[in-house]
């Protein structure tokens, strides 16, 4: 079995490096990617979608059905991901620990007590959780400026490399920091599953929407220039607008994503301290 | 300026040659990690130091702008990558690993 296994491979590798062989020279001016649209793209993107960075306009405006269904992928993988491993039985071990956050000193609340109401308090799930106040205080400081960033990335994806996947990530990558500096509970205390999944969902929505109302408006599907008299500019302008438009929908699906995969792989889907 | 700049560089590349060096001969996880922080730290902050002057060459509102942005990278991975190192040496504690003594073997 394996004998035969290695003969496939190596038979597929050896046809693969093979066809190679029938490849076009690198950045050769006469090869087919670039002989037929590309010139186009590069001639026509400014004139038609006032977009500087022909990348973005490829990706979400001349090519925005691929993008469309590649932010579905991303929303199936999470879905994917909730189903798989998500568990909602609630067990609640018999004793839980509170670590007053001033002193240090651990509490055990046996089931069914209650704590003394402050905000004093934080859930820890081992006696011996460490108190990590250097990386919570530098992680406290580094979020904002990772979303301020993240933000930065997706607005201007028009002109420089960036946008809604790339953003979409980085936001996503700044709660994630915040849960693992802290716990799973804080993030999701700050952004709660339900709110997560809806984000997700709404992501996809913005975009897929943004095609149906060029629908509704008498254009074709994702033909942004529909869109002109809505936002009240020129048709151009109208498409650079529509391209925004679907990259803050591409980016709150990645982000949402991205945690949503998160808290479910790294509690096992229990949604407890996570990793 | 020239001379400043290639001067920084090759500053930073010993350092990061050092780092490299000590990562592969250091001989357990608690004291690579030391060349490692180190060679984040100082080694990138003489490398981009010189970048951030190269980029000063012509100088105009423009090329300021970009170099205060490479320093402004430079104080994030100032900032980052010692909590970065921390939390691996913390993980390491948390994970039970005891740190080598004298006489072990490497590992």
């Amino acid at each position: 079995m394996k004998i035969t296994g290695l003969i496939i491979a190596v038979l597929t590798g050896a046809l693969l490096i093979y066809a190679t062989a029938d490849f076009p020279a690198w950045g050769d001016p006469a090869s087919p990617a670039s002989t037929h649209v590309s010139p186009r793209y590069i001639e026509k993107t400014i004139e038609e979608t006032a977009v500087p960075n022909m990348v973005t306009s490829v990706l979400a405006d001349y090519r925005g059905y691929d993008t469309m269904f590649e932010t579905t992928v991303i929303f199936s993988a999470g879905v994917a991901c909730f189903l798989l491993l998500r568990i909602f039985r609630r067990e609640e071990p018999e004793e839980r620990l509170y670590r007053h956050v001033l002193t240090g000193v651990t509490i055990h609340v046996k089931k069914g007590g209650k704590l003394p109401p402050s905000d004093d308090f934080e859930r820890i799930d081992t006696e011996w959780t460490p108190h990590d106040l250097i990386i919570k205080t530098m992680c406290r400081l580094l979020i904002p400026f990772i979303q301020l960033f993240a933000l930065y990335v997706i607005a201007h994806g028009h002109h420089s490399p960036g946008g809604g996947f790339q953003g979409g990530v980085m936001l996503g990558a700044s709660v994630i920091v915040l849960a693992m500096s802290q716990d799973l509970r804080t993030a999701v205390r700050r952004l709660r599953e339900k709110v997560d999944a809806l984000l997700c969902a709404t992501g996809v929505f913005i975009y897929a929407g943004t095609g149906a109302l060029c629908l509704l408006l008498g254009a074709d599907f994702l033909n942004y220039r529909a869109l002109a008299p809505l936002l009240n500019v020129d048709p151009i302008m109208a498409r650079s607008h529509g391209i925004f438009i679907v990259e803050i929908g591409v980016g709150i699906a990645v982000m949402a994503t991205m945690i949503w995969i998160y808290s479910n792989v790294s509690s096992s889907g229990k949604y407890d301290e996570g990793l | 300026m020239n001379i400043i700049v290639t001067l920084l560089l090759f500053a930073g590349l010993f350092f990061f040659t050092g780092g490299a060096v000590g990562i592969l001969r250091f001989p357990d996880f608690y004291s690579r990690l030391h060349p490692a922080g180190k060679l984040d730290t100082l080694g990138s902050l003489l490398a981009i130091t010189a970048l951030a002057l190269f980029n000063l060459h012509h100088f105009s509102i423009g090329t300021l702008l970009t170099s205060i942005k490479i320093i402004l990278i430079l104080v994030f991975v100032f900032l980052a990558s010692p909590t970065a190192t921390h939390a691996i040496v913390d993980a390491g504690v948390r994970a039970g690993l005891a740190p080598w003594v004298k006489g072990e073997e490497r590992r």
